[in-house]
């Protein structure tokens, strides 16, 4: 026994939810009761469930739903073919007229090898940038009245990378420092010491008054 | 100070230094640095003959030092780099530009089999004319 589900005379509508004519067929005993209940037709499940009810265990037969008809199919046929075959993807919505480039992904580098075998020590360290003292009469004024050390200096110093070399050599905090480059092509420093240090007394510790 | 020139020898030996490992090397660098900095404020403030010829001494000992110190470096790199497939450009081979991109010697010697063939069969004869 199968129950077909005829939409022959049916108008309109979703073809899946409308109540149909229940065709009935006799199949052969000494088979096994199997009720195959799918998503589609909501109406064709009450009906499964109303027959397999009044069925008893002892006449075994099968109770298959039918599949959609031809109708279905041929409906389905014409809108894909309306559609197309190269189909249609969901175009995305532009908010501003502004294009802006697309951010892709940037990968770090991670190199085969090393280019250089090992980075080099540090080229200007504390004894290259402060390279003499000046002890000219000029620079022995400085220190007297104005608290400040004058030395030569590498040109390629600056300020700040004096000043930690005057840290690092001598322990002394300097005040503030500026520099000149003298005709000669050498860089020349004024380093300003702090009040509470004078000026005579490192200049004797370092040794060259 | 002066203690610590006459403590000093008066110029370090390669030889000594490549016993030594990396941080003495680079403790006596830092002593020599700070011995070479004393030496020229007292040139400036008018120094004897012999602390201005000691200059000269530190000044080659200090090269020494960091001579043996990239010396021992490189040479540990390489046997690091020995196995591996690419090594740092300044290890590589440096001749000039043209001979690297020259064939290498297998790679000009190289023969097709028809070559081989034909050599094998027919090598350059050598000739003598009887007298």
């Amino acid at each position: 026994m199968s129950i077909n589900s005829d939409n022959s005379n049916r108008r309109g509508g979703n073809p899946l939810f409308l109540s149909t004519r229940y065709v009935i067929q006799q199949h052969a005993p000494d088979q096994d009761v199997e009720a195959t209940i799918t998503a589609q037709s909501f109406q064709t499940v009450r009906l499964t469930f109303f027959i397999s009810a009044c069925v008893t265990t002892t006449t075994q037969q099968t109770i298959k739903i039918a599949a959609p008809s031809d109708k279905n199919k041929a409906l389905a046929a014409k809108k894909a073919a309306l559609k197309g075959v190269n189909g249609q993807k969901a175009r995305k919505i532009r908010t501003s007229t502004t294009f802006n480039r697309p951010k892709t992904l940037k990968l770090a580098r991670s190199p085969k090898y090393a280019r250089k075998s090992v980075p080099h020590v540090p080229r200007l360290d504390q004894y290259k940038v402060l390279k003499t003292p000046l002890n000219t009469e000029s620079a022995m004024k400085k220190i007297e009245e104005n608290n400040t050390l004058v030395f030569i200096v590498d040109v390629k110093s600056n300020k700040r990378q004096i000043k930690d070399a005057l840290k690092k050599m001598y322990d002394v905090t300097a005040l503030k420092v500026n520099t000149l480059i003298r005709p000669d092509g050498n860089k020349k420093a004024y380093i300003k010491l702090t009040a509470d240090v004078d000026a005579l007394d490192v200049a004797n510790k370092i040794g060259f008054i | 100070m002066e203690r610590r020139e006459e403590r000093e020898l008066a110029a370090v030996k390669a030889y000594e230094l490549r016993t030594k490992n990396k941080a003495e090397l680079t403790k006596q660098l830092e002593e020599l640095k700070q011995e070479l900095a004393s030496l020229k404020v007292q040139k400036v403030a008018g120094g004897s003959a012999g602390k201005l010829t000691k200059i000269s001494a530190v000044r080659k000992s200090i090269a020494r030092v960091m001579t043996v110190i990239t010396q021992t470096q490189r040479a540990q790199l390489r046997l690091f780099y020995q196995k591996k497939n690419f090594l740092p450009l300044d290890l590589r081979v440096k001749k000039t530009r043209a001979i690297r991109r020259r064939l290498t010697k297998h790679e000009a010697s190289v023969k097709t089999v028809k070559q081989q063939k034909k050599d094998t069969h027919f090598p350059l004869r050598k000739y003598a004319v009887k007298a």
